[in-house]
């Protein structure tokens, strides 16, 4: 696909997108909002003529121990068959431990035995797909004390032992640079760079936690200068890619997230004017 | 020592459903922004979220109790009966059963009802949408052959029976409902809740309707049907009945898949 | 075949004759519509409430009065008891 921007597809916009069919570059889709029928469903098959597909799983839990689900995992396969999406994505995360499913991107220590464990669950989720997937970074609120890597190389290594995909989300960066203390910068520069099949953007909250501010990854606002800034640097340094805009809380009028994803366009293609690596 | 990532996450899983988020044995780096704060973040967003999802699904009960009775309800229910799939849409079967025994049935004994009529709503929802058996069907049927035709509900459509007069309380928590109160009355409900193309809806039946309906389980012949319907009300109008069925098109004839075996 | 078996043949016959429009009677109740459909996000609740707050702590024992429609819903069994 070459390197436009999209917009994540939420229930308020998706009467609109049926009727009007505005430009953008492809839709994005949580898995596990469409693996039951649904007239929902039956509108992103409609779409799906018109648009490419990123399908983007939230639940899939990559980082439990315990290994995948294998019911949910069946479920996946037979959506993206269904569909054939452009994309496949999941977390650096996990949401489910001893039967219990916590619907939230949990953080993972970056030790031996946690790249074992994400390692031998991606495995599995590309070969039961038969494609390829791509990790988004999480955004962090804590580290383990006992993390041995970071996590741009635990990313690094996955990518060597899997070849899986990397989803950077700028966003993300931010957030978690902010949370943890660490430089996106440096974060940015160990990242191996090929591996990247899509960019995320999204906006972000500044709460407060005993007097000091922590960012909290809301999705609910327009992206930063910030991250607008960090962006523009992953694509000086890595090269354009298929961007995707977020927007899932505080949902805004449809036009607001098309002219979000205007600008990354804007941008992918500055990018390309100032001589970054092609994708 | 640090855990191994096993009991790292059941550990995990346990103090993020738990009634309050203190101090934690987890190998948590903490600085100016202490350890347990920076759980509290995940806490809350997992107790919020689902709470809210709970909301989305139970949207009368939501506005019958009103936001922070019912923040308070689903709250208790996530952190005893937290999700077992991850699929939202299925978070909640239990939630009626929950309000059955919870001790605000007492003041508002058709909450529960309620509940289950919001949970219908729910699955129908999220049924295929199935071609339902037309009239013109069975227009090649012999007449004699009618009664011997095997008949299965569309998927998604279900019978939500209440002690109490459902459809009026749910008409009086829609946002244009009227300020006039609802009088109770000694009325109980039977209401048809099923999928159409762009939503789920429900209608209300008669005792006779209801029990023609409830037969229709794979394998049932109409025939069948129609005794069950007789025998709860006498004077039952077929027709009239069954016209009003293929109308809403809720119905599909058996193939031999669906027939129960035995 | 015996007589009601008849009877009922006639009368699901009967019913194929009615005009369907006149038959779906009672309120069809338009709801649940679209709108209500995407539970599974990922991005994180902005009203958390990290530091110092106490919110989250306070007893989840605590019921909060119903303040809802149910505030119209009188009568009937609920003045009986």
């Amino acid at each position: 696909m070459r390197s436009v921007a999209g917009i994540g597809l939420r229930s308020p916009h998706l009467a609109q997108m049926v009727r009007e069919r505005p430009a953008t570059g492809f839709l994005e889709i949580h898995a596990e909002n469409y693996l039951l029928s649904s007239p929902a469903l039956a509108a992103v098959e409609d779409l799906r003529r018109d648009y490419p597909l990123s399908v983007h799983a939230v639940g899939l839990s990559l980082g439990s121990a315990e290994g995948l689900d294998a019911a949910h995992l069946e479920r996946v396969v037979g959506l993206v068959k269904r569909l054939q999406p452009a994309f496949v994505s999941e977390h650096l995360s996990w949401s489910r431990s001893g039967g219990r499913y916590l619907n939230d991107l949990l953080p993972l220590p970056y030790t031996e035995e946690t790249l074992s464990v994400v390692a031998d669950n991606v495995d599995r989720l590309q070969q039961a797909l038969g494609r390829q997937v791509s990790l988004e970074n999480p955004s962090c609120y804590l580290a383990f004390g006992h993390s041995t890597l970071s996590e741009p190389e635990f990313l690094s290594e996955l990518v060597d032992r899997t070849g899986c995909g990397l989803l950077l989300d700028a966003n993300n960066i931010h957030v978690t640079a902010h949370n943890l203390r660490l430089d996106p910068q440096d974060w940015l520069r160990t990242l191996p760079g090929t591996a990247i099949t899509q960019y995320h953007l999204a906006g972000h909250a500044v709460n407060d936690a005993d007097g000091e501010p922590i960012l909290i990854d809301d999705h609910g606002s327009r992206v930063s200068d910030v991250v607008w800034r960090l962006f523009a640097a992953s694509i000086a340094q890595f090269g354009p890619r298929p961007t995707l805009v977020e927007w899932d809380t505080d949902i805004p009028p449809l036009p607001v997230l098309l002219e979000e994803a205007a600008s990354a366009e804007q941008a992918l293609q500055d990018g390309r004017q100032h001589g970054a690596r092609a994708a | 020592m640090a855990p191994g990532l096993r009991e790292l996450q059941a550990a995990l899983v346990t103090q993020l459903l738990s009634a309050s988020c203190g101090e934690s044995e987890l190998p948590i780096a903490g600085d100016s922004i202490p350890a347990a704060a920076r759980l509290r973040i995940h806490r809350h967003h997992v107790l919020s979220s689902l709470s809210k999802a709970l909301a989305g699904t139970f949207c009368t009960v939501h506005r019958l109790v009103g936001e922070d009775c019912f923040k308070s309800l689903s709250r208790d229910f996530v952190q005893a009966e937290p999700p077992c799939g991850p699929v939202l849409a299925e978070y909640g079967a239990t939630f009626p059963f929950y309000l059955d025994a919870h001790p605000l049935a007492r003041e508002l004994p058709y909450l529960a009802d309620v509940a289950r009529l919001d949970w219908a709503l729910n699955r129908a929802f999220h049924s295929p949408l199935e071609r339902p058996l037309a009239g013109a069907d069975l227009a090649h049927v012999p007449t004699e052959e009618l009664p011997l035709q095997r008949v299965r509900l569309t998927a998604g459509a279900t019978v939500v029976r209440s002690a109490y007069p459902l459809a009026r309380i749910w008409a009086a928590c829609q946002p244009d409902a009227p300020e006039d109160d609802v009088e109770l009355g000694v009325e109980g409900a039977r209401l048809l809740v099923f999928r159409r193309p762009d939503d789920a809806g429900f209608v209300g039946l008669g005792e006779g309707e209801a029990a023609f309906v409830s037969s229709l389980v794979p394998g049932c012949s109409l025939e069948e049907a129609a005794i069950a319907a007789m025998g709860v009300e006498p004077g039952f109008d077929l027709p009239l009945a069954f016209a009003r069925l293929l109308a809403l098109g809720i119905m599909l004839r058996c193939s031999k898949d669906d027939l129960v075996t035995g | 075949m015996t007589t009601r078996r008849i009877a009922i043949g006639a009368a699901l016959a009967a019913a194929l004759t009615l005009p369907a429009a006149a038959h779906a009677q009672g309120n069809t109740e338009k709801c649940y519509g679209v709108a209500k459909a995407g539970k599974n996000d990922c991005q994180t609740d902005h009203s958390s409430c990290a530091g110092t707050s106490k919110t989250d702590g306070q007893s989840d024992a605590w019921i909060a009065v119903p303040k809802g429609a149910c505030q119209k819903i009188v009568g009937g069994k609920l003045t009986s008891s």
